[in-house]
């Protein structure tokens, strides 16, 4: 009852905290289903660090936020999806080095600009109790028409992926495919930063989908449970950071990464109990 | 049934970058072959049957294939693809069905019937709901070759199909892939390393070794 009563005094005063946050989570936990099958968990983090970058580069600049970011996270992925044919070095340092730069340009930005901590700390962190209407519309316009295109093509998106070599020679054209996640990632990755920051939405795109890799084994199941996860993890969040004065973002990677190691933790348990019984199944 | 050549290479060149894989290569592979193709490792084996399929370009010279009325079906290596991903045999298998349902097509009863036949038929069946990761080298094997015949391909590409099988999933591999040869009639490329088991099925081999690309009778490979 009292927990009832927390929420709603807490949607009554933060409403679009819950909008911004519930939107995100079901985006970003949906999407990240593929980042984590496609272990390219460090472009989804490359990718972060480049829309903070952006919103840092509107912020100094005086325009548009999701301008900027989306800008710079195009940039990005346009980078990201070039074929490199001669390989002299791994992907891995291209995307290490995407990283660095963005993270090390978002402040060099903002210390340059004259703002406060409190306003460096909320453009790199993020703070969802703080989201606004304009946040909510720019989510809404960002990140539910990119998950629409991810379920409507849902089926040569997993092919793509999953046996590039096979799917090509059934007729797909992989590159498409490929270059439409990343760009509908980039996407949802723009829209969320300003209010999520980069380490929410890095949060949301890995450790919400991991969890729910762990849990089911069909491909709907693990997209239904990740974005029901992303959103209750991001109520639940809301709620401690509310009730305990805590900082919101924060609070909600904090309860998403015990979630995934309870559930790691528990599927060893599971998956030794079983292969002492014999039961041969690993997954719980 | 057509009866021209499957593949005709005329002087044809492949390359990674600046490193010549295939140099002037000629070869005709008839229709309705079982052919190995043989060579020591590094020599372009699978190289060539990529080139082939069309998933590397080649630099130089003329490739022309004839795959029939549907495209070829490729069946790579178990261990190319990500066991993390959650999907089961039967999802694997529908995969093969994509040139004809689409994005968003759903399988009709035919389809649905053709599905449960293949599955039954490559002694799938206790483990269609499985999770592909879940299973035997052996069984990703044979679902991998299930999605191959699923659509209807008269060509099948097959790249190193026993590779890290233990004895008896090697056996069933081999004789499944007689068994498409000789009563389905289908034109089967394989990219092989054991010439002895090689005799048991073809008189011949394509023996590939970058400049040298030419079909051999296996008797005078062995000798």
């Amino acid at each position: 009852m009292n927990l009832l009563k927390t929420a709603v005094s807490f949607t009554q005063l933060f409403p679009e905290a819950v909008i911004c946050g519930t939107i995100m989570a079901t985006v970003c936990s949906a999407f990240g289903v593929f980042v984590v099958l496609k272990r390219i968990v460090f472009i989804s983090i490359a990718l972060s660090e480049a829309a903070t970058c952006g919103l840092a580069l509107a912020l100094v600049f005086h325009f548009s936020p999701l301008a900027g970011s989306a800008l710079v996270t195009g940039v990005v992925v346009l980078l990201l999806t070039l074929p490199d044919k001669q390989q002299a070095l791994p992907k891995d340092v291209l995307l290490g080095t995407v990283f660095l730069l963005a993270s090390s340009a978002s402040v060099l930005l903002v210390a340059q600009s004259g703002f406060g901590l409190e306003e460096i700390k909320a453009m790199l962190y993020g703070d969802l109790i703080v989201s606004s209407p304009r946040d909510r519309w720019v989510l809404l316009f960002t990140g539910v028409p990119s998950l629409l295109l991810l379920l409507l093509f849902l089926r040569p998106i997993l092919y793509a992926f999953l046996d590039r070599e096979g799917s090509r020679v059934l007729g797909l054209r992989c590159w498409f495919w490929e270059g439409l996640f990343f760009f509908l990632l980039g996407l949802v990755v723009s829209g969320a930063s300003k209010s999520g920051g980069a380490l929410l939405v890095f949060c949301l795109l890995v450790v919400v989908p991991a969890t729910a890799l762990l849990l089911a084994r069909r491909l709907w199941s693990v997209i239904v449970i990740s974005v029901a996860l992303g959103v209750l993890t991001t109520w639940a969040g809301l709620l401690t950071a509310y009730s305990a004065d805590l900082p919101s973002n924060p609070t909600i990677i904090g309860i998403s990464c015990l979630i995934l190691m309870g559930v790691a933790l528990l599927r060893t348990v599971t998956a030794r109990i079983c292969a002492q019984h014999g039961a041969g199944s690993s997954r719980i | 049934m057509s009866t021209s050549p499957v593949i005709q290479c005329r002087g044809m060149t492949v390359a990674y970058g600046r490193d010549v894989v295939l140099e002037k290569i000629y070869l005709t592979v008839p229709r309705g072959a079982l052919l190995p193709f043989v060579g020591p490792n590094g020599g372009g084996k699978t190289t060539l049957l990529k080139a082939c399929l069309g998933l590397i370009p080649h630099q130089e010279g003329e490739l022309v294939c004839d795959f029939g009325a549907y495209p070829p079906a490729y069946v790579p290596q178990q261990k190319q693809l990500d066991p993390i991903y959650p999907v089961s045999v039967r999802d694997l298998v529908c995969m093969g069905l994509y040139p004809e349902t689409g994005c968003w097509g759903r399988l009709n009863r035919d389809q649905v019937v053709r599905v449960d036949e293949v599955i039954a038929r490559f002694g799938l069946l206790r483990h269609q709901h499985k999770h592909f990761g879940e299973l035997s080298g052996g069984l990703r094997q044979k679902a991998l070759l299930a999605r191959a015949v699923i659509s209807r391909a008269e060509v099948l590409v097959l790249d190193e199909p026993t590779a890290g099988l233990d004895a008896t999933s090697e056996a069933d591999m081999l004789s499944l892939i007689r068994t498409l040869h000789q009563l389905e009639k289908k034109t089967v490329l394989w990219v092989h390393h054991r010439l002895d088991q090689c005799a048991d099925f073809s008189q011949q081999v394509c023996w590939v070794d970058k400049q040298s690309v030419r079909l051999r009778a296996i008797s005078e490979v062995l000798s």
